[in-house]
């Protein structure tokens, strides 16, 4: 059971939670959506594609210029008020590690806080807790903000990010946050390198078999380009079999840049799996 | 004596579950509801119901094969499920709640006039007012994309048909030609013709329609509705 904004998914139902970056350098978008407009536009374009959730960010997962809490706040926070009140349905995520820039988004009408860096910041979880929010729990290997993998190494990948991200959930449940909300995510190439999100991936059926909701964040990112030798910007086929896996194994939330195309694959594996009826049958029935 | 007559297709896309989120065929579900209440209209006492299938005979109620067909629900072993035709008339039945009596009979779809006129001779001439639902699709074989491609001579065998049953034309359907009919992929001739025979038997057709005829998969469709009298 997942519940976001007060509604409740059943393990069988996926959601696309679609990337808005209010940010200049992210490695997809490299700025497209820095400006208000451009970003707005993009909320629109993702709503009309079908997508759940957005995930709203100021500030990009690798290494750049420094960016504080003030700057992340002018970036992120008036502008979720402006989705929310553009889109009063909508669940509007934020990713940020920060509990003063939890605690405004929250207040400006966020409903989950995506804490991309797995707890560096204690205090993320109980603005959750205190403001009725949702919370992802990423493992990282307790590792730095914004820090590329050099030579990690893990015992057991998998058996890491379980014990990691199960322990953050039960935490936040612990101050308050609802257990239907709290959800919990690998976070591919986040402290690994491409063996080791290649092997979370493969293995993501023992991560839902925790009973937790699972997110998975996969889109264009490098273990897809180093699995198939391709740049930025050639690697949708890859992330999307990625995403055909990780739907079979039963994730329940995809962060996605291209929402349309993940829609599709997540459709097309649900009914794979037999857990929704394909959309017109009539091939050999008539 | 045969009081009145429902005439349906049976293709497995009449049961609802297996045509996925659209449901595709809802029109001529609608139109066979339509006809088994003009039936049901005519006072029976008893529903018999005649489709085609591999070989000729009467058959115990037994489940509706969906899940042989990709749908949910139990699997059935096939040999011990409804065949197509009586499988789509029990779930037609049901939808429109029926509760007269129902007796089960195919007849194998290459059935020669013999056998064709003995099962008549069976249905008719009984002392209870007997409601008759046919079960017979026409040609398959309507348009380069039905499941037989496309055989030109369909849409003459088709309009034949669907002129006899919209003016109750019993020797019409008696001279439907076998052999065309297994060719064309219409697979209700057999049933049809069972139907005049007993018709023939009993009385007369007074009033005759045709509820829906068309072909949205390549495959005729046509409900019809004979109301009798004896002769």
């Amino acid at each position: 059971m997942l519940r976001l904004r007060g509604r409740d998914y059943g393990a069988d139902t996926s959601l696309v939670m679609a990337i808005v970056n209010r940010t200049t350098d992210s490695f997809y978008d490299k700025g497209a959506t820095w400006a208000e407009g451009p970003a707005l536009e993009r909320v629109r374009k993702v709503v009309d594609e079908g997508a759940d959730i957005v995930d709203i960010g100021g500030i990009k997962a690798a290494p750049g210029e420094e960016i504080d809490a003030d700057e992340e706040k002018r970036r992120v926070v008036d502008f979720v008020a402006a989705v929310r009140a553009e889109f009063p349905d909508l669940i509007i995520s934020v990713d940020t590690w920060r509990a003063t820039v939890g605690e405004a988004v929250c207040e400006a009408g966020a409903d989950l806080l995506n804490d991309a860096w797995g707890g560096h910041d204690p205090g993320l979880a109980e603005v959750a807790a205190e403001q009725g929010a949702a919370l992802v729990c990423t493992h990282t290997g307790g590792v730095t903000p914004r820090t590329r993998p050099h030579r990690v190494a893990y015992d057991d990948v998998v058996r890491d990010a379980i014990d990691s991200t199960v322990a953050q959930a039960e935490r936040a449940v612990a101050l308050g946050v609802d257990p239907a909300s709290a959800i919990i995510d690998p976070a591919h190439d986040f402290g690994k390198n491409t063996w080791h999100s290649l092997e979370l991936t493969r293995r993501l059926d023992e991560m839902v078999a925790t009973g937790w909701p699972v997110l998975v964040s996969l889109s264009n990112k490098d273990f897809v380009g180093e699995s198939l030798d391709l740049p930025v910007g050639e690697r949708l086929t890859g992330t999307l079999a990625a995403t055909a896996v990780s739907a079979w194994h039963g994730a329940q939330v995809y962060r996605v840049h291209e929402v349309a195309e993940t829609r599709q694959v997540l459709d097309m594996v649900a009914s794979i799996r037999g857990v929704r009826p394909p959309a017109r049958t009539v091939r050999g029935l008539a | 004596m045969i009081v009145g007559t429902a005439v349906c297709p049976h293709p497995p896309l009449l049961l609802r579950e297996l045509t996925g989120g659209e449901d595709v065929a809802a029109p001529l579900r609608e139109a066979c509801h339509g006809a088994l209440a003009e039936l049901a209209a005519t006072a029976p006492d008893r529903l018999i119901v005649v489709g085609g299938g591999t070989s000729t005979g009467e058959h115990n109620d037994a489940p509706v094969p969906a899940r042989a067909y990709g749908g949910d629900g139990p699997r059935v072993a096939q040999a011990e499920a409804l065949p197509l035709s009586l499988a789509v008339a029990r779930r037609l039945l049901d939808e429109t709640g029926n509760e007269l009596p129902v007796e089960l009979h195919t007849v194998a779809r290459d059935a020669d006039a013999g056998e064709v006129a003995a099962l008549a001779a069976r249905l008719a001439g009984r002392g209870e007012r007997v409601g008759l639902m046919v079960m017979g699709d026409g040609s398959a074989r309507r348009g380069v994309k039905a499941p037989g491609h496309l055989d030109e001579r369909s849409f003459a065998f088709d309009d034949t048909v669907h002129r006899a049953v919209s003016e109750g034309d019993t020797a019409a359907l008696a001279g439907l030609d076998a052999g065309l009919a297994e060719e064309l992929m219409a697979a209700g001739r057999a049933a049809w013709q069972v139907m005049a025979a007993a018709v023939e038997l009993d009385g007369v057709p007074v009033r005759a329609g045709v509820r829906y005829a068309d072909d949205p998969f390549g495959v005729q469709y046509l409900v019809g509705v004979w109301t009798c009298e004896s002769s």
